[in-house]
């Protein structure tokens, strides 16, 4: 051991390694939230076919994304509601 | 009996894939297994020079799927090794050249020869990762203890599961004074974040630059440390899958060791 690392292990300040091991879980924490485009894409297609069976939606003007931040990651879903459907018209599933 | 195809993978270049399926397939040809190992980088071929057998190639991995040679014509026998065979890449053709299909079918004319066939994976997650995990039976993982590589293998091992395989774990170059020091991430660090089994440590070893320079295999270098872990990682494939995993540690002189004895623990 040299002078360098003793002095480190004598004032009680952790390796670099410290640093490495929760960057990297953080890292893979992040990479299993990401979802490939096509996943977006057809979840917004499922969405809009349930909720067009309750309410006339503006195709056009809905939104999906995902939110992250440092403590938490949301599914964020705008749509504009134009009508609602009356209930003896919901569409037969 | 037909033999077991294993891939050796990393998903990061540069982590050592190379050296150690040319290491590991050595190894288990000296311990009496009959082995081929094969290129799978088409483009890039490196494990021809890696093996000191470029000299020797004729036919490559290619020209068998094409049907232009027998398997027994591209297989290059080691002079040095017995039982040991090397499937080279072809240089010039695509990395499209194979296909998932064509590799499931080598793989199983492989298995009738060979007790064991080691593929060398290309880094990256393209077609040539998937034609080498589309016929293997089993998977080493590869990585070195920094971030980027662990990370990557984390995204290969997830792969790996989804095809069903359940790979194990080399962790390679590691520098005991740097793990001692706290600077390194060590195997028990990995493994905490990776989470699967262990199958080997290789320490970092100047003799691997030595043995790459000349092509003389690492495990036939008496005194390469990354040789002898490699052969135990050869035993622990072939029959001894107890053989204790050793962790490499600092070689200490005399003075130091006695010195260690009376300085106190901490």
């Amino acid at each position: 051991m040299n002078f360098n690392s003793l002095l480190k292990k004598l004032m009680n300040k952790p390796g670099s390694k410290t640093i490495a091991k929760k960057r990297l879980q953080f890292a893979l924490l992040t990479d299993k939230l990401e979802i490939k485009t096509d996943t977006l894409a057809d979840l917004q297609r499922d969405l809009v076919d349930v909720i067009s069976r309750y309410f006339e939606i503006d195709k056009q003007s809905m939104k999906i994304d995902i939110q992250r931040s440092e403590e938490h990651s949301a599914l964020i879903f705008n749509t504009p509601i134009i009508a609602a459907h009356r209930r003896r018209e919901i569409p037969a599933t | 009996m037909d033999g077991k195809v294993i891939v050796v993978t990393s998903g990061k270049g540069g982590v050592g894939k190379t050296t150690i399926t040319a290491s590991i397939g050595a190894a288990l040809a000296l311990q009496g297994k009959r082995v081929v190992v094969v290129d799978m980088d088409i483009g890039l071929r490196n494990l021809d020079v890696v093996m000191g057998l470029e000299n020797r190639i004729v036919f490559n991995i290619v020209d068998i799927i094409k049907n232009r040679c027998k398997i027994k014509q591209a297989a290059i026998k080691d002079r040095r090794i017995d039982n040991l065979f090397l499937i080279p890449a072809s240089q010039s053709d695509d990395k499209d050249a194979i296909k998932p299909e064509n590799m499931v079918w080598l793989a199983n004319k492989l298995r009738k020869e060979f007790d064991i066939t080691l593929l060398d994976c290309p880094a990256g997650i393209e077609q040539g990762f998937r034609n080498s995990v589309v016929a293997a039976d089993e998977a080493l993982v590869v990585c070195t203890p920094e971030v980027s590589s662990v990370r990557d293998a984390d995204r290969i091992i997830g792969l790996l599961y989804a095809q069903s395989i359940s790979p194990k774990l080399i962790v390679n170059r590691i520098v005991p004074k740097m793990v001692e020091n706290g600077d390194m991430l060590s195997h028990e660090d990995v493994v905490d974040v990776l989470s699967i089994d262990l199958i080997g440590l290789i320490e970092m070893d100047d003799r691997v630059v030595v043995s790459a320079n000349t092509g003389m295999p690492l495990v036939l270098q008496e005194d390469s440390k990354a040789g002898k872990a490699m052969q135990r990682i050869a035993m622990r494939l072939d029959g001894h899958p107890d053989l204790p995993i050793e962790n490499p540690m600092i070689q200490k002189g005399f003075w130091k060791k006695l010195g260690s004895k009376f300085s106190r623990k901490n």
